[in-house]
């Protein structure tokens, strides 16, 4: 079983400069916990997400299944003139720009939720509870194989780098 | 960074992360406030009438309301764009202010966010309604039927409404939940009680604050953001269009959509000023809402107050200019000095005049005079659609059809029981969630307040 070493700190300033030390020092950080967005982590941990380009897709597929919604019932199911208008026509652009928008907004919530794995009533426990108030935490991964010579100096580490605590927990 | 200088200390009292989180939760621990029974009481009494107006218009019919043949149109609508007026704050609070990077917003999005939820969700009650025959309400619905299939009338500016509004509060409402999700897990950790552990457990949705959560709910978040702003300029641009894709006089102008977009978000700024006032008395937020704060809107809203006065003047202009003797008569007889030249002064005065007082520093900075200026924001933008809906349909083309318009006891029971039901609707806001937004205040917290660490540095 692999067990975790947390870094606790008082300061997202002292974290972020932790951050680049212990990298410094060829430490593999493999995640961060905050209660404030830090937006200088996501690259110092090379991570990214797809969630724009997911967003552009359903925008792109709500506004074509809009048009052909509209064309459809207007042109093909139901041909029925209104005040001379063209059966096909521009006015279209209205309900297909705010459906864009509609159904966009709705799927990128989802897959915000799926690919977080976060859903109504799920139960979770924080190793650090006040991450989500006011400490943040450096998480580094202890595998089973870990000598206690490099365990000693991450725990110096993380302490020389201003973590107020240090503690171990079970993955 | 942020200049402190240009805006001044946005949270004031040197508070530590862990204050901020107690400061805004303490209301939600704390014994329920008198002031809350009594105002549940008021706003519970109001939406009960406003049911009685209800069943009395649905089991009887649109006739029991002051509508005929020419004013086919009144209270209903009038309150319906009021609403969604109001509920124009919200969006525009949290995204515009987002991408001008004014860090302001952080301590009055949450609050405008969810006035915007219940103001949306009082407008919606007035089509409903107004549709006389509710429960055929689905006919509005473009669904696969057994009459041909006929389709709705896909150009109908009313059909656009329904779209546009329903995505409005669908999106309004997703941007709102969101937000809270980081502050509900805040509370989850901190509280002692048991159930709302539970709760708010639940309502976090197992949120744990890691880097790629993070870096997945900013982006999501701006992603959200960034599609509700055009859709705020949308949805009070397609309002507009039931009235101005008509020919009646007074309707008919290409003005209208730029023009009730802005006066959509004048009222929602008027009426969050309101709120926001009520607010930081009730829970003592002055540090967290402060007279900067309020300044910063009083600005906004003189500038928007220029904008509406010079809408105003532009459709005299234009009705003067065009020689149609129709506009002439509707804006120069009907508004400015006929019938109903009290409601025109009432809204020219209130939403152009008296916002300008904004001007002078001593005003800005008086609390008390703010609020009841918000007020009268609040007052001018209800009788602005009262002058639009009414003076134009009352007195059109054919003098033989010419009607005056009152409403009855029902309608302002309709109207009265929205007001009750938005009224509630904040109080439970103030109740049982986090009225400001907890994690993007402490965001903010180190570069605006006088935090020693920020001082130093500088």
């Amino acid at each position: 079983m692999k067990t975790n070493i947390l870094g606790i700190y008082e300061d997202e300033k002292v974290l972020t400069d932790a951050v680049d030390k212990l990298q410094a020092q060829g430490v593999t950080i493999s995640d961060v916990f905050s209660p404030i967005p830090l937006h200088g982590i996501w690259e110092k941990l090379n991570l990214t997400t797809r969630l724009p380009l997911a967003t552009f897709l359903y925008g792109a597929f709500g506004a074509a299944l809009t048009f052909a919604f509209l064309f459809w019932t207007s042109v093909v199911s139901y041909p029925l003139k209104f005040g001379g208008k063209p059966l096909n026509t521009l006015s279209f652009i209205i309900i297909m720009f705010v459906l864009t928008i509609n159904i966009g907004t709705l799927f990128t919530f989802i897959t915000y939720f799926v690919r977080e794995k976060m859903f109504p009533g799920k139960q979770v426990k924080l190793d650090v509870p006040r991450t989500t108030d006011d400490q943040f935490t450096i998480v580094i991964e202890r595998p089973l194989d870990m000598s206690l010579d490099e365990e000693k100096k991450i725990n110096a580490l993380l302490k020389e780098t201003g973590a107020v605590e240090v503690i171990e927990t079970n993955n | 960074m942020y200049n402190t200088r240009v805006r001044g200390i946005l949270i004031k009292g040197n508070k530590s992360f862990s204050d901020v989180s107690r400061d805004i939760i303490k209301p939600m621990d704390d014994k329920t406030p008198m002031w809350w029974w009594v105002t549940a009481f008021l706003a519970t009494g109001a939406l009960f009438w406003g049911v009685w107006g209800f069943y009395n218009t649905i089991s009887t019919g649109i006739g029991t309301w002051g509508l005929n043949n020419n004013v086919a149109w009144g209270w209903a609508i009038i309150n319906f764009v009021w609403w969604i007026g109001i509920g124009h704050a919200g969006t525009a609070f949290s995204i515009f202010l987002l991408i001008v990077r004014q860090k302001w917003r952080t301590s009055i999005n949450r609050a405008a966010e969810a006035m915007t939820i219940f103001a949306v969700m009082a407008a919606g009650l007035f089509p409903l309604i107004h549709m006389g025959r509710i429960w055929d309400g689905f006919f509005i619905f473009p669904y696969w039927n057994t009459r041909g299939p006929v389709w709705d009338n896909f150009n109908s500016p009313l059909f656009w409404d329904v779209v546009a509004i329903s995505t409005y509060f669908m999106a309004s409402f997703v941007f709102w939940y969101m937000g809270m999700i980081p502050d509900f897990a805040t509370i989850r950790e901190r509280t002692t009680s048991a159930i709302k552990k539970k709760i708010y457990g639940a309502l976090s949705f197992g949120w744990i604050g890691n880097a790629k959560g993070w870096l997945r709910f900013e982006t999501a978040a701006i992603l959200l953001g960034g599609m509700a702003a055009p859709l705020v300029v949308s949805v009070h641009s397609i309002v507009s269009m039931d009235f101005s894709v008509s020919v009646v006089p007074g309707w008919h102008t290409t003005i209208f959509p730029p023009y009730f977009v802005v006066g959509a978000i004048f009222s929602g700024f008027g009426m969050v000023l309101t709120l926001m006032i009520v607010m930081r008395k009730l829970y003592k937020f002055k540090d967290y809402v402060t007279d900067g704060h309020l300044d910063a809107i009083t600005r906004i809203l003189t500038f928007m107050s220029l904008i509406m006065g010079t809408a105003y003047l532009t459709e005299l202009f234009m009705a003067w200019y065009s020689g149609s003797e129709y506009e002439l008569f509707t804006f120069m007889k009907n508004r400015v000095t006929g019938d109903y030249k009290f409601a025109y002064w009432t809204m020219l005065i209130c939403n152009g005049m008296i916002p300008q007082l904004f001007w002078f520093k001593a005003v800005r900075k008086n609390i008390t005079i703010v609020f009841i200026i918000s007020l009268f924001i609040n007052l001018g933008m209800w009788f602005e659609r009262y002058v639009i809906v009414v003076t134009s349909l009352s007195k059109d083309f054919l003098p033989a059809t010419w009607a005056t318009y009152e409403p009855t006891i029902t309608e302002i029971a309709v109207y009265s029981g929205t007001i009750g039901l938005f009224v509630l609707g904040v109080l439970m806001f103030f109740r049982f969630v986090p009225t400001i937004a907890i994690s993007e205040v402490k965001g903010v917290l180190k570069e605006t307040s006088t935090l020693k660490s920020f001082t130093d540095e500088n």
